[in-house]
Order: C-alpha cells, then structure tokens, then sequence
C-alpha cells in the first residue's frame, strides 16, 4: 500500500491535499468534517485587512439607523473599528484553539493583508493561538501607475520580513499572484527570505460585462480545472529552485490534476472550488486516485514522485517555452 | 413635536407679557446685536487650579442677549431640546428681567438646569435649530449661557424654588443610578406623587456629572444643588448599594418596588488592545477622572492619590480625552498631548473644549495613533510607539477613516497615559437579569416609546441605553421613561 504522507512547511500530512482557504474552513464544525474527509491539512478563512473597516462601517451603519444608540459625536463609536478588530480577531483566535482541540491534522492560520502595519501584532498572536503554520495571502492587484513595479515588489518582502521579525515558531507562507514581471526571480527571492513555503497561485476578482444591463458582474467565485495549467507551467520551472517548499493551488479539481501538480514538484496542493462544487467526498475521491496510481506506478512514497517531472534547473525556460510555442501553434497561426 | 405641545406653545406665546415684550423692540434692532461671549478665566491662571472656567454671565449680558431672542411663532430650538425646554419663555423672562421665573420655567421640564447650561452641546441641539442660524446665518441665541444664568441667578439668590408635589400615591419606585436619566426620572415621578429611592452604587450621588465631569467645568456644588432639591421634594438616595450585587431586582421587588428604571450609565472603559497597556502608568479616562473628581485623589494627603505625570499622552478626541488632559495639565503636567488619529475637524470634543485645551497649552498631535508601550524595569510606562496616519475614504458617517502611514513610526517620552477612546454599558445588571433583551452594543434593548424593556415593569434610559450620550439625552430618556413607569403603574393598579 502507498504511503501518501507528506512533508509541507516541515509539518507532517497524512497526505497532500489541502483544504484551502474559504468559507468552507471558516467554522469549526466544516474543519471537523474536513479531517473526517481525509484532508491532510487545513488553510483557515483568511481575515482580510480590508474585513475591519468593512464591518466597522457596517456596524456603524446600523447603530445610524437605531435612534437610541447615541451616533453623533460618540467617542465609543469613533473607536469602533478598534472594538471590531478586536471581536473578529478574537474570534478568529477562538477557532484556532478550537480546531487545534479538535482535530489532529496541521492547521495552518492565513491572513490576507495588502500593508505590514498592524496585522504583524497579530500574526504573534496566531503564533500564540496555537496555529501549526501561518499563510500570508498578500493580494495586491496594483492599477496605480504611479508605482513602479519594484516598489510593489518591495513591498512583499516588508510585510515578509516584519512578519517574520515576530513570528519565530511555527513556519510561515506565502500565497502570490502570477502577476510579476519576473516571477521566477520573484519566488525564488521571497524563498530566500526565510518562509518555508510559497503557495502558487491566489486569485483575484474576476470580471466581467453584462452588455444588456452595461454593468460590470462577476465571473464566479470558483475556479476551472484550465486554470491549472498556469500553475503547472510555473511548478515545473520553480521546483528545485526554490529555498522553501511550493504548493499548488488553483484549477486542481480530481485526482489527476493533484498528481500533475505533486510531479510538477508541489509538495502539497490546495483545493477549494472542487469541495465547493462536488462535494466533500471529492477529498477521498482525489487521494484515492493518487494512492491508485502510485500503486499502478509502484511508487511507495510521494517523495518517489514529487518533482520527477520538473524542469531541469540548467534548462532555458525562455527557450523551451518557445520552441513549444512554436510546435502547437504553428499549425493554426 | 406634538399638536398638544404646539397648541400649549401657542397659547402661552399668546400671553400678553410675551405680546408686549415682543413689540418693545422690532426685530431689526435684536438682531442687530451680537451674541454674547462667555466671560472665562485666564487660560495661564486656570490651567494651574480647578477653578470653573466658564465664569457666567452678568445681569446686563443676560438681559442684552436675551433681547436678541425673537420670540419666534414657530420657536425651532425646542425640537431640537431632549426635554423640550420651553426655550422663548424662559429668555423671555429673563428679557422681562424676572430671573426667578425663567428658573422656574426651565424646571418644569429640567430637573438639572444649572448643569445643563454648562454640559449641554446647545450647538448641535437647540442653538442649531435657532432661527439666526437656521435663517440669518448668524450666531444662536446664546441659549444654553442664558439657560445657566438663570439658574445660577436663583440658586445665588437663596430663593431656590422647590416644584409643587402631588399628594402620595402609595406606589414605590427604585431608580438604579444617579446619574443625569436617573435623577430626571426621579425628578418627575416625585412630583406625580411616586415613592422614589434611587440606589447609587458610589458614595457620591451624581454619577457621571461628579465622576466624569471635571470641577472646572461642572463645580461639584453645583450638582449637589440640584440634588439637594430632589431631597427636599422627597426623593430617598441609597448610597453604596450595587443593584445586582448588594441585592437583586427580584429582593427590591419583595420590599414593595412596583417598577424600576435602569439608568446605570456606561462605566466600562474601552482599550485599545495593544502591546504593553497593562503597564503601570496607564489609566482609562474612568480611573483617571474618577480618582481625581470623586476621591480627591489629587491630594497627597488621601489614600488613594494619582499618579501625576510630567509627560502625559491622552488617547483620544471626545470631550473626555479633554477633561482627561485639561486634569493632568492642572495636576502639574509640564507636557500634556493629545494623540489622536483623525484630524482636528473629526474630533467628537465640542468645540469650546478643544479650544479651551489649546488656550491652555496642550499639544495636539493629530493624526498619530499609538501602537506600542514601553516600561522600565519596574513595569512604569516610559516611552510609547506611535504612527503617523493620514485620511483615507469617508466611513459610513461621512468622516474620513484614518489610514496608516507606513514607516512613519516614531517614539515619544511619557510617564501617564490616559486612555480615552469611549465606554462601553456597565454590565453588572445586564448580566445579573439574563432575561434583559441587549442589543449588538451591549445596550439595553427598550421600546423607544416608554423606555419599557423586554422586562415588563423595567425601564432604562441614558447610556445604558444609548451607550455614551450627553447629558441631556439622558435626561430625556428619564423624563420619557417616567411617563412609561407612570402609565405602567396605573395600569397595573386598574387591573
């Protein structure tokens, strides 16, 4: 029988499959039935900075429209957002402790953040909380075009190393977009700065048109399984490379988009959108065709089969992805 | 406001002191005058002692201001009046130059004038809805000196009226606090003919006005005026007993209470939750102004003094970051700051404050926020953390939210922080009355109506309710609340 443990970050997984981070991870009860299912791990919800002043305006929002609750120079209510952080991040902390109580598999804390000011006290207090790990999701999707490309650079490797400064006892990720203009460079300088993971890739809000009602909509929240290939064409060049583990997330929705990525060289891959639209079942479905093909292929161990299909370090990318360019689109361009 | 009010407002205007009042000056030459300014002390003399700042107006500044007052047909000021002070008739009166009358009037409808003239924020209230300001762009009529001179005219002159009480009606009420929606509430059911005790859980009754409010902005004395007329009109004080400690709702209930008000204010101190606020040397506002207004702790020779800094850091913008601060610099700060995160216009502190507190020479560092607290070995604060901000898009309420700079941190020397970034609902009857309906702020829920809880024969009013309010919403809520208790009470007895 094939051994699907793992190594992700230094933690130990049972297997490779991630139950990344949405509102499926967001209560206790959905973590529970996510380790009954067979998931390796767990990537809590992640609090977005953002999440605060939100809910602060929401909350002072309603206490407007109640006509006892005093609005019009409340000293409480000049604070409040200071009161949400406090509750959201409480409760936040509530659920680690919890899920650590209650489960046995690793569980992995995340943040979402676009600044490295205040989130960096409670990345301690995550630390403290009793998380086994911490993501840093840090979405920037820069349109100003005031900032050039190394400052938005600069800015990752802040909150990375100001996170990083507090935060000594559990290993720490981080989750990027593919949107660098050298992302080779990029991942392989973040894996240097002393993270022991980068999770490939985020996603963002995806846009589109209704040309009837000319208003701007959503694409959906959930991911295809075409998406994977970007993953894949990055996990093949970076493996090897990197100073820190790689995880793969986006597009992996069965059992063989999971191996793909596993020989690509992830060392553990995150699944969202296919929990959402097949069901929890689909975790057992997904590690049962892996243990299936590493049986088939008589692969004991998943260290046997990581990364067996990436690139060759002293390879040229650059020309590769050419020369194929060239060979699959020759006959239609 | 109600036809019933409107028709009342009508027929007293209709009086022909008022008629004749109205037509001894035309209305060009009234307001052809200009407000009055409250007379103050001088900002190097004041911020050395406690004496009251404001020093009231004169006989001829009242009757001059009272002349600018129009009498108007449709008097706007009082819609904006939580105990809807009959506003032209008490200025009025004092235009007429009888002084006792207009104190009088004011406390048909006021339990605590003298108070009010000197708390209320008249000028986002009744001088907001003033016609000068409303129609002429002009300055109010200064409503709320005239309101305090009155007031102070009769309590100096020993003639202190003390309003008529009906005979008793046998019915027993308890009022939970003694702050300003406590002492309305008391206030009105006394002179229906109620049994009222009021039950403080301090040595002091008063509540916020005598442990929030400083000396020099509202004298105790004044306050005990006040109550002292309560006393003299029947109303029973319990000092020291904890409603929900000392004895339960259900045990005042068994002494024959038939209906209670909750008006127990909100006492529980907000933090921010950052590193290092545990550190010695470092107060909520409540600590700080309750130490020093209510136990004398500005005296070395109590038990219980101050800890007095040279470098005093005030977390905060409301009126009570500026009492907080104003204290200090009186108890010998030699630099005392305000540190705030928005800029001066955002600030919830009145305007007079802010400006009495610059007169004073406090610094203002706006738009800084601390983050982090430093102490020596002995667990002192020392040195605080803090970061420039800057404004980013307007919140819900309009006020831009304040935003991070990054890098722009910096360290500052202090010896006293004081923490006052709001209050939250005192929980202990809350939480000993779990049936209590609270709403997501830790509020009691009422109907808006009769201040009536979710609790039948439980009314509450004030912070408790609104969750740090002024003065006269409070009293407001107390005057509503008695005419719920007395609506309920009879009902109950027709039963």
């Amino acid at each position: 029988m094939a051994d699907l443990t793992t190594r992700y970050m230094g933690l130990s997984l049972r297997n490779p499959l991630i139950a990344g981070s949405s509102g499926l991870t967001s209560s206790i009860d959905n973590i529970v039935e996510l380790e009954k299912a067979g998931a390796g791990a767990v990537v809590l919800k992640s609090l977005f900075e953002e999440q605060i002043a939100i809910e602060a305006n929401a909350s002072l929002k309603k206490a407007e429209n109640n006509d006892l609750i005093y609005t019009g120079k409340s000293e409480a209510l000049d604070y409040i957002d200071l009161k949400i952080r406090e509750e959201t991040l409480s409760g936040y902390l509530g659920l680690i402790r919890e899920a650590k109580q209650r489960t046995v598999i690793p569980v992995i804390a995340s943040i979402n953040c676009v600044t490295s000011s205040d989130w960096i006290t409670f990345a301690t207090e995550v630390e403290k909380a009793g998380a086994d790990a911490l993501e840093l999701n840090i979405a920037i999707m820069h349109a100003d075009h005031e900032i050039g490309s190394e400052e938005v650079e600069a800015r990752y490797f802040e909150i990375v190393s100001k996170v990083l400064s507090t935060v000594k006892n559990i290993p720490v990720a981080v989750k990027i977009s593919p949107y660098f203009t050298n992302l080779a460079h990029m991942v392989i300088k973040l894996s240097e700065t002393g993270i022991k993971g980068i999770v490939m890739f985020n996603r963002f809000y995806s846009p589109d048109i209704d040309i009837n009602t000319l208003t701007e909509k959503s694409t959906g929240t959930l991911s295809n399984p075409s998406e994977a290939a970007n993953v894949l064409r990055w996990m093949t060049i970076l493996a090897g490379r990197t100073g820190c583990d790689l995880a793969a997330s986006t597009g992996i929705h069965d059992g063989t988009a999971m191996i793909k990525q596993l020989l690509a060289g992830a060392s553990a891959v995150q699944v969202v959108s296919s929990i959402y639209r097949n069901g929890i079942e689909v975790i057992s479905s997904m590690t049962g065709d892996l243990e299936k093909y590493m049986e088939k292929n008589r692969y004991n161990y998943i260290d046997q089969l990581k990364g067996k299909l990436k690139r060759d370090e002293n390879s040229n990318v650059a020309a590769f992805e050419r020369i194929q360019f060239m060979k699959y689109f020759s006959e239609i361009v | 406001m109600a036809e019933q009010v409107q028709e009342y407002l009508k027929v007293e205007r209709q009086q022909p002191w008022r008629e004749e009042l109205r037509k001894a000056m035309k209305a060009k030459e009234r307001t052809d005058i200009t407000r009055v300014k409250m007379p103050e002390e001088d900002p190097h003399f004041r911020a050395t002692n406690s004496n009251e700042v404001n020093l009231g107006l004169t006989k001829e500044m009242a009757l001059q201001e009272a002349r600018r007052c129009l009498d108007c047909a449709n008097p706007t000021c009082i819609t904006g009046c939580p105990v809807n002070i009959n506003i032209p008739k008490f200025i009025k009166r004092i235009e007429q130059g009888d002084f006792l009358d207009a104190a009088r009037v004011l406390k048909d409808t006021n339990t605590l004038p003298a108070v009010c003239g000197r708390v209320c924020p008249q000028e986002v209230q009744c001088e907001v809805n003033c016609f000068y300001v409303q129609k002429l762009g002009k300055e109010a009529v200064a409503i709320g000196h005239l309101e305090r001179f009155a007031a102070d005219y009769e309590r100096d002159s020993g003639n202190i009226s003390v309003p008529e009480v009906a005979e008793k009606n046998g019915a027993k009420v308890a009022v939970i606090g003694s702050g300003p929606s406590g002492l309305a509430v008391a206030g009105d059911l006394i002179k229906w003919g109620y049994d009222v005790t009021v039950f403080e859980a301090l040595h002091e009754i008063g509540g916020v006005l005598k442990y929030g409010i400083p000396e020099f902005r509202l004298p105790n004395v004044i306050v005990d005026v006040e109550i002292d007329n309560l006393r003299r009109m029947g109303v029973k004080f319990e000092t020291n007993f904890i409603v929900g400690k000392t004895a339960g709702i259900e045990e005042l209930k068994s002494e024959g209470f038939e209906a209670f008000f909750i008006g127990s204010g909100a006492g529980l101190p907000n933090f921010m939750n950052i590193p290092g606020e545990n550190y010695t040397g470092i107060f909520s506002s409540n600590e700080y102004l309750t130490r020093v207004n209510l136990m004398n702790a500005s005296n070395d020779e109590y038990d219980t003094p101050v800890y007095s800094g040279n470098h005093v850091a005030v977390i905060g913008g409301g009126n009570t970051a500026m009492d907080s601060v104003r204290t200090a610099k009186r108890l010998g700060a030699e630099k005392a700051m305000i540190i705030y995160r928005r800029s001066l216009e955002e600030m919830p502190a009145r305007v007079e404050e802010v400006k009495h507190a610059m007169e004073e020479g406090v610094e203002f560092l706006n738009l800084n926020n601390p983050l982090e607290y430093y102490a020596d070995e002995r667990g002192q604060v020392n040195r605080m953390k803090v970061q420039k901000m800057e404004l980013g898009e307007p919140d819900s309420s309009g006020r831009r939210r304040p935003v991070p700079l990054e890098g722009s941190e910096y360290f500052i020397d202090v010896d006293t922080v004081i923490v006052a970034i709001g209050v939250s609902p005192n929980p202990i009857i809350p939480s000993s009355m779990p049936e209590l309906e609270m709403s997501d702020w830790g509020t009691i829920k009422v109907n808006k109506e009769t201040m009536e809880s979710s609790v039948p024969g439980v009314f509450a009013g004030g912070d408790i309710v609104r969750g740090g309010a002024t003065v006269i919403l409070a009293m407001g809520d107390g005057r509503k609340a008695a005419r719920g208790i007395d609506e309920y009470v009879k009902a109950r007895k027709k039963k």
